[in-house]
Formats: structure tokens, sequence, C-alpha cells
């Protein structure tokens, strides 16, 4: 299955230098390996988004190890300083080295 | 007769042989996958020996303290530190006291990102704290917890 994942800037309207909040949002289980299937009785195997590193202008400035213990379907804000136009790319990795990428600009006003 | 089970158990080994791949990698995974993770091993590598200061009066914590739903607990921390170049929060890792595995995030920091700040939503199987670590570039530890009452746990 294809991974599917949000990234956003919540700032609506920022200039060079303000602090605004990213958010990044990924659809994915995040399986422990303990929880059973109520009918089967079968365990499901451990199966989380790992990694996710952010990527500003060539420059990574975030990145985050998950594990089982974050919900389903992991929501993350952090901020960013904003240095000038350009792009934020963020890479998802998850435990069975699927690989997604999504991208959004940056453009401040003035 | 002979010919016919023959070409059973023939058929029988071949399908073992294809399957065999698929099960043995299963069973693999499986043993690997059931490893709990305390959480005095988690915070004992982050210490590595180093004592943790009350990190209470910089950290703005806004955590629930009841939750509707274990499954989704969101943990909003600051900090109150300086983000220069040679002075900034390097690391804020988040934790759960009795989940079976208590690591939730683990986010490396630079200057770039002018505050520390991080919000992530975290699940809990039942009533415990939420401790929050932070580490500086010069490698000093701030720890802060907050107990959270879960009536309807999230870990299935």
């Amino acid at each position: 299955m294809e991974l599917r994942g949000v990234v956003k800037i919540l700032d609506q309207i920022y200039k060079v230098g303000d602090v605004v909040k990213a958010k990044i949002i990924v659809i994915h289980k995040m399986d422990t390996g303990f929880t059973k299937d109520k009918e089967s009785g079968k365990v499901f195997p451990r199966f989380y988004m790992k990694e996710i590193t952010a990527t500003y202008n060539g420059a990574t400035v975030a990145h985050f190890d998950l594990d089982v213990a974050t919900s389903q379907n992991p929501v993350i804000q952090f901020p960013l300083k904003v240095t000038g136009p350009g792009t934020l790319v963020v890479d998802f990795v998850n435990s069975e080295n699927e690989k997604a990428q999504k991208t959004v600009a940056i453009t401040p006003a003035g | 007769m002979e010919r016919r089970s023959f070409i059973k158990g023939s058929f029988a080994l071949a399908t073992i042989g294809l399957l065999n791949p698929i099960l043995f990698r299963h069973g693999l995974s499986a043993a690997e996958e059931a490893i709990e993770i305390p959480y005095n091993d988690l915070l004992n590598d982050y210490l590595a020996g180093k004592k943790a200061e009350d990190g209470s009066s910089i950290m703005s914590l806004n955590i629930p303290e009841a939750p509707e739903n274990g499954a989704v607990v969101p943990v909003e921390v600051t900090i109150n530190h300086p983000m220069t170049a040679d002075n900034y929060i390097s690391n804020i890792t988040v934790l759960t006291t009795k989940n079976k595995v208590n690591k939730a995030i683990s986010f490396d920091l630079t200057p770039a990102n002018g505050i520390a700040y991080l919000y992530v939503n975290v699940k809990m199987g039942q009533t415990q704290d939420v401790v929050i670590l932070a580490k500086t570039n010069k490698g000093q530890i701030f720890k802060a917890s907050q107990s959270v009452r879960v009536a309807l746990g999230g870990c299935g």
C-alpha cells in the first residue's frame, strides 16, 4: 500500500525571520506486535512508521524517530524559522522500509 | 496406489517448499516483534550515566489530565530555552512509563527551528505518566513529567 501523508504550514501569513509551525500527518498503522485479531486470534505483526526527516532548502531541520507508543495515524507539529522562500521536503520511512516524500512550498510575504 | 501417493507426497513437499520462505520470514519477524521496552531501560539509555535536572520550570506542558480515549493523547511541549548556534536544545524525547513499549518519539532539533516546541499524539494503555526529556548540545538533560488518567486504554 502506498504511504499517504500530508505536510502543511499552519501559519497563513509570515515573513522572513518568523517562526512558523509545520504539521505532518501520516496515514499509517502503529501495530505494536502485541495485539491480536479478535476473530482469528492471529497476532498483528509489528508495523509502524519509523523515521520522518524534514529538509528545508537542503539542510535537515528536523528528524523524528518514532516507535509504537505514538498513536495510530501520527500527527506531529514542529517549529521552523523561515530564512527565505524555498521548499520543505519531508521523507517518510516505515518499518518495512517503504518510502514516501512530500513537499510544501514556503513563500514568505513581502 | 504407490504412484498416486508419490505424486501427492511430492506435491505436498513442493507446496511446503514454496511456502517455506514466507513461513520462515513470518516466524523470524514474530520472534523479533514481541519485545517489551521498559521505561527504566529507555531512561538509563538516555541519561548515559548523567543526572537529569528538573525541567518543570522551563518546560510548559499541555497534556490533558483525563483524556476521553487512551489511543490518542495529544502531548504539547514548549521549552523556554535559547536556540542560538552554540546553545540550543538538540533533542526532545517523549516517553510513557507503563506501556509495553514506552518510547513514543525522539525529535532531533537544530538552531534552524527557532524555538523548542513539539506536538505529538501518544497512545497509552493505562493510567501512567508522560515523561519529557530534553537534551542541550552541551549535554545538559532536563526532565519533566505529568500524570495522565486513562479510563479507556488504547493499546488493545
